[in-house]
């Protein structure tokens, strides 16, 4: 009687909040999940979808995709593509190269300039120039069949990943069994994009009270978040917002018609939004020519020349562009200078040569198979 | 306690097993019961609670947005692109009481009229029913809870102050375009924004910051809940009175951007006692 007392209560207690859910007779395998780590001052809300969570196997496996010429599934005609071949870490994960665009796989150049990869898992779903896309799984997607870009077919890709000696396993470790889709294709590399944070430029160190900037550095900061000065930070933020993008929509002043642009009013049909692009993200700026959803300007002081003195108004300028009332912010020389000098503090040289990011030291059926 | 144990040592050995486990077997039941409860509780029909609307009006009216439609006191024809802004420490006086601060965990909130989702609120906390006298509340956010670097995530990200011009954040983003003097179709952007001014020396070094916000209580702002209802007030920002009374507030003067302008601020601030009124709206 004892016994039974003392066992049925453990039960009773043992059972007491358990859920009601069925037992899990065969053990489902679970890949490794990963975590980001959140930078000082960086947003906290992380944009990772629920049913592409971070796992150590998807990240490794995204990053030999992002990598293998192979994944436009052209190969056997010679031609060989993949992110990779646009987004070139050493460059901030642009091509590095003025105009004319990149060109996809069939020679066709891509419809604007490039847009860098980097800090995209604090992008809250609208990505590219125009924030048409919805997420970077989305993009992959759309990058396959896009004829500026790989030109190919979901069937090719998903074939010539499958018949690579090597990758099927790989999506065994990541996704539980070895099928081969692009919708799996697109969810790795999503994953290895979303590892890719940039949180050690000379100013992240200066915000957490690592290092000084000189003064020609500091006197651009001034200028970068003062109206009376340059007045930047309305639109690609600073300290309180150290992406440097706001990730927002905005007409600044560079036209005076929107016919036939691919602008934010071509996606969402609000006519205050001609001429509306995202204010990109100016960390790695440096890097990063050429500059404008249409590569328009060469060099930073093209662009801060343009700030300066070449604002042009139209009833679609943002109200955020106070100095359009006298063209532009008027910068002298020396305050250029000091503007440039500021914005060349945002190079984070430990992202571009971060091995985790970099190109993987060999692929899978490498041996059995050309590649490029 | 050393009463119960003398107690507990006198107690014969069987019973003591007994008492020992009923009370055991009680205890767990309660645990059961504990989790059972949680899924099947029935709605509580008795709370009283206020959700909190936020409207924004030129002279009387629905704010229309993107359109020169109107004058202020100055006589600048003007449009409302988008206002952005945060009301603090939301205070209501109930009859004969003392007063009670709403959402004390979480008292600043975000209004953008970009967001609808931040045009309502529907405050947490439980609202005693009854008479209340009036409603007051902070504009923007008091010093000592301005600070820096506390919203790392947008929308509210993005109201950021500068660090140099005295940190914190933006108390109201109020941004359009005025029509100025002599000007037929060439509208300027005005960036009506508040927040921590500086004082300035005579070669233009920051010596000291001025802190912008303010209390408001609202005229007029009696209403009574009854228990179990869930009452809509609004607080409503009548956009023209920031440009008048006691100061007529001219664009052409101001210009488009007064974030280091403490005069043009303090012009603004002193404009805001009547900016904000109450309404009550059905519900
Ligand atoms: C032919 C060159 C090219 C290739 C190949 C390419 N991209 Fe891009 N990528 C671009 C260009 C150009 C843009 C800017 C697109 C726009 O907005 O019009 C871009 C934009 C993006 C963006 C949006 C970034 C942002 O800040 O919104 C993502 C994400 C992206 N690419 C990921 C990829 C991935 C992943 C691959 C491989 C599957 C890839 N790209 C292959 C040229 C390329
Ligand atoms: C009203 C908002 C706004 C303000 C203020 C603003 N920008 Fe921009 N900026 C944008 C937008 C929008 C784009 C993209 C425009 C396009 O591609 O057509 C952009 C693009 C840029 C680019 C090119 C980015 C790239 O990846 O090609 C640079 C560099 C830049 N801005 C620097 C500055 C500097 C420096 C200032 C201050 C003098 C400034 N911006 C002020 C909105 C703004």
């Amino acid at each position: 009687m004892k016994t039974f007392l003392r066992i049925g209560f453990i039960v009773l207690l043992a059972t007491a909040c358990a859920k009601n859910t069925e037992p899990e007779l065969v053990p489902v395998y679970k890949p490794t999940p990963d975590t980001l780590e959140i930078p000082y001052g960086f947003p906290t809300r992380l944009n990772i979808p629920d049913d592409n969570p971070l796992t150590k196997e998807g990240i490794d496996l995204g990053r030999l995709l992002f990598y293998d010429g192979r994944l436009a599934g052209r190969a056997s005609e010679g031609k060989f593509m993949s992110c990779f071949t646009c987004h070139i870490q050493e460059n901030g994960f642009v091509i590095g190269k003025p105009r004319p665009f990149p060109v996809g796989l069939d020679g066709q150049p891509t419809r604007h300039a490039m847009l860098p990869l980097v800090n995209l898992v604090w992008n809250e779903g609208t990505y590219g120039w125009n924030g048409s896309v919805k997420s970077i799984e989305d993009d992959v997607l759309a990058v396959i069949t896009d004829p500026t870009e790989f030109g190919s077919s979901f069937l090719a890709v998903e074939k010539a990943i499958r018949e690579i000696p090597g990758y099927p396993v790989l999506f065994e470790k990541a996704f539980g069994t070895k099928e081969v889709t692009v919708e799996r294709i697109a969810k790795a590399i999503a994953q290895f994009v979303r590892t890719m944070v940039s949180s050690n430029s000379k100013f992240d160190k200066y915000l957490r009270g690592e290092l000084q900037l000189t003064q020609s550095e500091l006197n651009g900061f001034v200028l970068f978040t003062t109206e009376e000065g340059a007045d930047c930070f309305h639109c690609h933020g600073g300290s309180g917002n150290p992406l440097f993008t706001t990730n927002l929509f905005y007409n600044n002043g560079k036209d005076s018609t929107f016919a036939g642009e691919s602008d934010r009013y071509s996606v969402t049909g609000n006519a205050t939004e001609k001429g509306n692009y995202k204010a990109s993200t100016l960390r790695n700026i440096e890097l990063t020519a050429p500059y404008m959803h249409d590569g328009r300007f060469n060099t930073l002081d093209e662009v801060i020349d343009f700030y300066a003195h070449e604002l042009v108004w139209t009833p679609y300028i943002d109200p955020l562009m106070h100095h359009i009332a006298t063209g532009g912010n008027q910068l002298v020389p020396s305050e250029k200078e000091d503007l440039k000098a500021f914005l060349m503090t945002l190079t984070d040289t430990s992202f571009i040569q971060n091995p985790a990011f970099g190109k993987p030291v060999s692929f899978p059926g490498e041996k059995t198979m050309i590649l490029k | 306690m050393n009463q119960v144990n003398t107690l507990w040592f006198q107690v014969p050995f069987p019973f003591k097993q007994i008492i020992f486990w009923s009370v055991s077997w009680l205890v767990s039941l309660l645990f059961v019961t504990a989790c059972e409860k949680k899924t099947s509780e029935p709605p509580d029909t008795s709370e009283t609670r206020i959700t909190i609307r936020f409207e924004h009006r030129i002279d009387g009216q629905k704010l229309q947005y993107d359109t020169l439609l109107y004058v202020n006191e100055a006589g600048n024809p003007y449009m409302v692109n988008e206002i952005q802004y945060f009301i603090s420490d939301v205070i209501l006086y109930p009859h004969n009481k003392g007063p009670v601060t709403i959402n004390e965990w979480k008292d600043i909130h975000y209004i953008d009229t970009d967001l609808p989702t931040t045009l309502r609120w529907d405050v947490y906390d439980q609202i005693t029913a009854g008479q209340y006298d009036s409603v007051g509340f902070h504009f923007g956010i008091a010093e000592s809870e301005n600070i820096s670097f506390m919203y790392p995530n947008p929308p509210e990200r993005d109201m950021f102050w500068p660090e140099y011009l005295g940190g914190g954040y933006h108390y109201m983003k109020l941004n359009g375009k005025w029509l100025p003097e002599g000007q037929s179709i060439q509208t300027l952007p005005f960036d009506f924004h508040m927040g921590i001014g500086q004082i300035y020396d005579s070669v233009g070094a920051i010596t000291g910051y001025v802190h912008n916000d303010f209390p408001v209580i609202l005229k007029s702002s009696q209403f009574e809940i009854m228990p179990g209802e869930t009452k809509e007030i609004a607080i409503v920002m009548n956009i023209e009175n920031w440009f008048k009374d006691p100061n007529i507030y001219n664009h052409d003067l101001y210009g488009g951007y007064i974030m280091q302008n403490q005069t043009a601020m303090q012009k603004a601030k002193e404009n805001g006692h009547n900016v904000f009124t109450f309404a009550e709206t059905k519900n």
